[in-house]
């Protein structure tokens, strides 16, 4: 499923070294916070900024190996990829969370139904949004009236539900 | 001969038309929830025991048992699908079930599972029967350094899904051990590494870390994937039927997950996902087709999804026995059981026979309903691999969040499901094993506390360890299933082992 | 088949009627306490027909503060939210520096209470509560205390009876395990000194005698129960771990006469006395003024003992 190796060329790669540094980045993150807690191993002797820092330790160590790997090692280069599709379906979560409280869970979650078809080469919005609200609502009628699930309502909802 | 008698009229009187159709409504409302991913057993069984209290008693009781025994099954079938597990617990399943459904035999994996998950739910249920007292007092002498222990041994097991490279599955690994970090500090009540954002006080919910990972980092690998444009469907490959050769690879793994997942599930702090991993590494180091495995083994499925449900009987253990609710779900269930006059406690045995045999009847029969249900639906379950790929992973992306909103409907926690979705895509671009993540992230919590606890009941002295007999065994097979593969390595047997650990993901 | 079944659910799903009444927030996971006693007005209102649907939505997180905050925010002036705490909610709004606490809300009434109980495994050389004291004073890092969660009511408990017992609380030896099962099994097993919970989570146990109940913490002694009360012990400390429900701030007059008066018909309703023997919970309705000073009262006292243990500064 994931990229192949194809063992890179003597040169620095680029992405290991930005994976490396994201390491270092929470370790140093860890290691503030923990720095932070009042040390309260009490007669344990291991309190709770003990744990933390020794992830942030290992964190750090692996940082290093991954740069070593990244400039003599193989570190697998990534399969080309297509961006928009991966964009079209961050937008659809993004709107889906941002539009859940608001619209309630049926058109929410049919925009993000839709977008995330849009993603796959289902380009024909005026057809997938009115399919993914249609199907979005479905569920939400099995799922909240029969099942008892507390899922958010919105205008759709509302037609059916009394709302609040 | 008491208990047998006990048992058997009990059986007889589940056996009424009525109360099959009771079970039946049951599992299939319990599969029915339990299926959506992030939402566990627990919050299904919470929501749906309502339902059961329209009934009388023995109509409620079978109802009920049904519902949890749905509940826990119900994560495997999305789990080997669609590669989203439901809950923690069938987390495993999805690394050789979803690889096998690739492959086409998505059918013989789902089968597996069922009549895996009906085997070992089983042998537990008559063991829950008639072993419990004693089960009980070997899970009793299980403190805190014996399940460190344990803990240690779980994380030996971890390297068996690290795929093709020690150092991105450690990465992965160590992640997951850092998110455990986020939150309230059990033991002191600190907050650590949650920046003044409520809602993270209480941590990275397991599931929402899984589903991420596994269902929204999935959906945007394929989409970005070049070449998939087209509708193309994943083809059904031969029967959707178990083969011969499925049946002689699968029942020693059902009989030895059983046999893993059953005590682990009764000790009070087991927790079913520790047998479903230790299940897993037990049967990659067993199988006759190491080949396989990270490509959709058979055994890989039929081990932990027997875990699983053995698990899930072994969880009444300490609750029958002692009336001690051990997680979340038990709690709940105590309730329940309350509701039905039965009070859970070391004389429950003894004062009320009759429902408790009553109970376990309706386990049994749960138990069939749900491979009864289970096995026609595969040819249905399968068929669903075959929607166009934009509607299929559009539905699964609507279910995977369907989940998480109906536990949890918060922006935060919407938030962090695209925030590990994007992680996980990343993840797997660069080749990082996804499982060590979320093994981290169960493990971490549960192995930092243990220790902690032991070390302050000895007050600081470390030897205490290694002190208990059970927690010295357990470090010493840890510590040989480190090291024996490192031997093995050194004398040139190298070639096997790396083809062992080939890669998972 | 599956159709058939879901059909007759959705008769009777349509059935009902469409309107909902009361939304009540348990604001931790299914299965804790809180929502068991959400779960329980539930179904009480529903058949007493104060509310014949009544939904109950969970909102964990953090000791309740979570539940807090989004109720106080999301629901004022709403006269159809209620949201069930506790005395750990106290706590916890002090340990996490809750920016909202119960002065945001509009507290109805309590509702029940457990007492805490102090047990040792039945093999323990410990036989009184003067037995556990002294042990304490000689060396209180020997004796390990297995209970709830840090902050929460059974580690406030142990902190005053150290306090009262003249041991520094800053020096209990207290283990803090996920929840009352996990405490109770570390108990059974003889892996610590003793042990604090509720008493109902232990009277099983206690009567089969593998746990020794020393004392509970209630007022005056509990009827059937055989032990003293701490106060007998000449340890001056009382403790309930109550259960409430409370309404949105911002309530007009009726609004808040109408929950007063429905939660007053729920508690006197049959099948809420029905529900609280089924459980073993206590009857401990105090509304109004009464309820208003004893929660002011308790909310003095616990901030004062979190500072005392070093878990609020």
């Amino acid at each position: 499923m994931t990229a192949r190796t194809e063992t890179s060329k003597r040169r620095p790669n680029v992405a290991a070294l930005v994976i490396a540094a994201f390491l270092v980045v929470i370790a140093v993150v860890m290691l503030f916070d923990a720095a932070r807690l009042a040390d309260m191993g009490g007669y344990s002797g291991v309190g709770p900024a003990s744990f933390p820092g020794v992830v942030a330790f290992a964190l750090i160590g692996l940082a290093a190996w991954t740069v070593y790997d990244g400039i003599f090692g193989d570190f697998p280069a990534p399969e080309p990829q297509r961006v928009a599709p991966v964009v079209w379906i961050i937008i659809g979560l993004m709107l889906q969370l941002l539009l859940l409280n608001v619209a309630g869970f049926s058109i929410a979650t049919g925009l993000m139904f839709a977008c995330a078809a849009r993603a796959f080469g289902k380009r024909n919005l005026a057809l997938s949004i009115p399919i993914g609200i249609a199907l979005s609502f479905a569920v939400w009628a099995v799922f909240s009236q029969i099942l008892m699930l507390n899922l958010p309502t919105g205008p759709l909802e509302h037609l059916f539900v009394a709302g609040r | 001969m008491d208990a047998f008698y006990f048992l058997m009229d009990g059986l007889a009187t589940a056996a009424q038309p009525m109360l099959l159709v009771y079970a039946l409504i049951g599992v299939t409302l319990g599969t029915a929830v339990g299926v959506l991913p992030g939402i566990g057993p627990a919050l299904t069984v919470a929501l749906l025991l309502p339902v059961t209290y329209r009934l009388d008693p023995t109509g409620s009781l079978i109802m009920f048992a049904g519902i949890y025994y749905g509940g826990m099954y119900g994560g495997s079938t999305t789990s080997i699908l669609l590669n989203t597990p439901g809950e923690s617990a069938s987390i495993i399943t999805a690394l050789e079930g979803n690889k096998m459904a690739r492959k086409g035999r998505g059918g013989p994996a789902l089968a597996t599972a069922a009549i895996g998950s009906f085997v070992a739910g089983l042998i537990a249920t008559l063991a829950l029967a008639f072993l419990a007292p004693w089960i009980v007092k070997v899970a009793l002498i299980f403190g805190p350094r014996e399940y460190f222990a344990l803990m240690v041994l779980a994380f030996v097991t971890v390297s068996a899904a690290f795929g093709d490279s020690t150092l991105r599955g450690l990465v992965s690994l160590f992640l997951g051990l850092a998110l455990a970090c986020i939150g309230i500090d059990q033991l002191s009540g600190q907050a650590r590494l949650s920046f003044g954002v409520p809602e993270m006080l209480d941590g990275i919910e397991v599931t929402t870390l899984a589903v991420a990972m596994f269902a929204i980092g999935e959906a945007m690998a394929v989409a970005g994937r070049v070449g998939t444009e087209d509708d193309s469907v994943i083809a059904v490959k031969g029967s959707v039927w178990m083969s011969r050769e499925d049946w002689k690879r699968s029942w020693k793994p059902w009989l030895r997950g059983t046999a893993t997942g059953f005590p682990i599930g009764a000790m009070p702090a087991g927790g079913a996902e520790i047998g479903t991993f230790l299940s897993y590494a037990t049967e990659k180091k067993l199988t006759k087709h190491p080949e396989e495995f990270g490509h959709g083994a058979i055994e890989g499925v039929a081990g932990p999804e027997a875990a699983n449900n053995a698990s899930a009987a072994g969880t009444l253990v300490p609750l029958l026995t002692l009336g001690l609710p051990t997680t979340a779900t038990a709690a709940i269930m105590l309730a329940g059981f309350q509701q039905f006059g039965l009070q859970p406690g070391p004389l429950l045995f003894a004062t009320n026979p009759t429902l408790v045999w009553g109970l376990i009847a309706s386990l049994l029969i749960a138990n069939a309903m749900l491979l009864v249900l289970n096995l026609p639906l595969i040819g249905l379950w399968v068929k669903l691999l075959t929607i166009p790929k934009p509607w299929l992973y559009a539905g699964i992306l609507l279910f995977a969040t369907l989940g998480t909103i109906g536990a949890n409907p918060s922006s935060v926690e919407l938030g962090m499901l695209l925030a590990f979705g994007v992680l996980g895509y990343v993840m797997r671009l660069y080749g990082y094993p996804i499982a060590p993540i979320v093994i981290g992230l169960i493990l971490g919590p549960m192995a930092e506390q243990q220790l902690r606890r032991a070390l302050s009941i000895s007050q600081g002295d470390w030897t205490t360890l290694i002190q208990s007999p059970v927690a010295a065994g357990l470090l010493a097979v840890a510590a040989l299933a480190l090291i024996i593969p490192m031997i093995l390595r050194a004398r040139g047997k190298g070639a096997v082992l790396s083809q062992m650990a080939a890669d998972e993901d | 088949m599956k159709s058939l079944v879901l059909a007759t659910l959705l008769a009777g799903a349509v059935a009902l009627p469409a309107l909902a009444d009361y939304t009540i927030i348990a604001p931790a996971n299914p299965g804790g306490g809180w929502d068991q006693t959400a779960r329980t007005m539930q179904t009480v209102m529903q058949e007493e027909g104060i509310s014949p649907r009544t939904q109950v939505q969970n909102v964990p997180g953090a000791g309740g503060t979570i539940g807090l905050a989004q109720f106080a925010s999301q629901n004022s002036g709403n006269g159809e939210a209620l949201i069930v705490g506790g005395y750990v909610m106290v706590g916890a709004i002090l340990t996490n520096n809750s920016p909202v606490s119960l002065q945001d809300v509009t507290p109805i009434a309590r509702l029940t209470g457990e007492y805490e109980a102090i047990v040792v495994p039945a093999a323990s050389p410990i036989q009184d509560m003067q037995g556990l004291v002294d042990a304490m004073r000689a060396d209180p890092g020997a004796v390990s205390w297995a209970g709830g969660s840090a902050g929460g009511a059974d580690h406030i408990a142990v902190g005053l009876i150290a306090q009262e017992a003249g041991v520094d609380p800053t020096k209990i030896n207290y283990i803090a395990y996920s929840g009352g099962g996990e405490a109770l099994a570390a108990l059974l097993g003889n892996q610590v000194t003793a042990g604090m919970s509720s008493l109902g989570e232990m009277e099983a146990q206690i009567e089969a005698g593998t746990l020794r109940l020393l004392a509970v913490s209630s007022p005056e002694r509990i009827e059937g129960v055989d032990a003293p009360t701490l106060i007998e012990t000449g340890l001056d400390v009382e403790l309930q771990n109550w259960r409430m429900v409370a309404a949105p701030p911002g309530l007009s007059d009726e609004q808040r006469a109408k929950i007063d008066a429905d939660i007053e018909k729920m508690v006197k309703s049959d099948a809420w006395q029905q529900q609280l023997a089924d459980k073993g919970w206590a009857d401990t309705y105090l509304a109004g003024e009464e309820f208003d000073a004893q929660l002011a009262a308790d909310i003095a006292s616990t901030e004062e003992i979190l500072r005392q243990i070093g878990l609020v500064k």
